[in-house]
């Protein structure tokens, strides 16, 4: 039979747990309303982006976007790899993790080389130890995604593709789906595939612009902003995806801590009360032995 | 004689209000759009927007982007707008100043035309942002 006074420790030590895990569990619920908001303000943007860019593609272009060119040569694949910073969210990070190396195993003999961008501590420390030679860029997320730094990576990277350094970027990072749920996706940012304009929906809203000085030059203006906002969207559903996730898990630890404190408090009283019947049973024994 | 003047950028709606004249630099040049202004699309480049209200006028710094006019609105989609009211000098100061040691200290070469090419737009944001706020 346990000591009573090993279990009291037991107990106090998983309530310390419980007080960490359901103070995390409030963080995360407070943060993931902040980055819901912040999915929510980037919407109307990225929407008048997306109309615009399905207007002018829509009229004849002589000359295209280095960005829009698909490469023929087949030589060197880039993959950004977003996750978090900090870990205790489940399996949030592995998932995006494990996704990514499933793409390089299955694209890797079809290029010369693959690189890797990543974003967040936890895709940095993971990376560093599998593949160490391939990383090209690796930074942490720090505090909330801003659009400037969304827009650095993408800037970059789209310069290496318009020289020629890179024939296909790819995204790899966790879609906020619903706080319960958080789906690792791939999508394809370079070469850039512009919006197609749905079958019908003519939407007022843009048609019949006059387009100054020409569609070209604005094409040349829109597409980078296009494949900054992609980054930036994902940065966004990443960091939404990331806290819903954190919430989940430590929603699941806190109700751990609570069966474990039950089963032990049952076991400290029932140890408890064994020792009181001892004690009892050796007074009588005692008393009956005077007699 | 109004337009409504509405700004949006990533981070959100930065303006959204009814205004007399509104002056933009355009890619090619600056122009001013007033009430009945032709529909119209066209690239924007970093530099002062110009609000101009019966109250008075108001300069903001924007960066680069598009704007859409039609007659009654004109939406303009930036990257970033600061209001001169809304720039703190001494931080735009010392981040310029952060910006144009490490652009410095970095060699001119193929390597790094990708961090130069941000430093610069640092530096060029800060100047626009402290011109603005001079105005």
């Amino acid at each position: 039979m346990a000591n009573l006074r090993d279990i009291k420790r037991r107990i106090v030590s998983v309530q310390s747990t419980q007080k960490i895990t359901s103070a995390m569990k409030m963080v995360a619920a407070a943060k993931l309303r902040r980055a819901q908001e912040a999915i929510e303000n980037a919407r109307p943007y990225a929407t008048r982006m997306r109309s615009t860019l399905e207007e002018v593609s829509k009229g004849s272009l002589d000359e295209g976007h280095p960005l829009l060119d698909v490469h023929d040569e087949r030589k060197s694949l880039e993959l950004i790899v977003i996750t978090s910073d900090r870990g205790l969210a489940g399996a949030f990070n592995s998932a995006v993790l494990k996704e990514a190396d499933a793409l390089l195993a299955e694209r890797e003999g079809e290029f010369e080389k693959g690189g890797l961008t990543l974003l967040g501590k936890k895709a940095g420390e993971y990376f560093s130890r599998r593949r160490p030679s391939q990383i090209n860029h690796s930074a942490p997320i720090d505090g909330d995604v801003d659009y400037p730094q969304a827009a650095d990576v993408a800037r970059e990277l789209a310069r290496r593709y318009a020289s020629g350094d890179l024939d296909e970027v790819v995204l790899i990072f966790s879609e906020f789906v619903s706080t319960m749920t958080q789906k690792p996706v791939r999508a394809q940012l370079l070469p850039f595939t512009p919006p197609e304009a749905e079958e019908g929906a003519e939407s007022e809203d843009v048609g019949g612009y006059e387009i100054e000085p020409d569609p070209e030059a604005l094409l040349k203006a829109l597409v980078p902003k296009a494949v900054e906002i992609e980054v930036f969207r994902a940065l966004l559903e990443n960091q939404a995806g990331e806290h819903a996730a954190r919430m989940t898990a430590m929603e699941a630890a806190t109700k751990n801590t609570e069966e474990l404190i039950e089963k032990l408090t049952l076991e400290y009283n029932r140890a408890r009360q064994a020792a009181i019947t001892g004690e009892l049973v050796e007074i009588v024994t005692g008393a009956q032995a005077l007699e | 004689m109004a337009i409504e003047l509405v700004v949006v950028t990533p981070e959100g709606e930065a303006l959204s209000e009814t205004v007399q004249q509104v002056v933009l630099p355009g890619e090619a040049g600056e122009f001013g759009v007033l009430e009945s202004h032709e529909r119209f699309l066209t690239p924007l480049q970093l530099g002062p927007m110009e609000i101009i209200r019966d109250s008075g006028n108001e300069w903001a710094a924007i960066t680069s982007g598009f704007a859409e006019v039609d007659g009654t609105r004109c939406v303009v989609l930036v990257d970033s707008c600061t209001l001169a009211s809304a720039v703190d000098a001494g931080a735009v100061e010392s981040a310029k100043a952060e910006a144009d040691g490490q652009l410095s200290s970095l060699p001119d070469d193929e390597a790094n035309a990708g961090e130069r090419a941000r430093l610069e737009g640092v530096v060029a944001r800060a100047e626009l942002e402290l011109d603005v706020a001079s105005r």
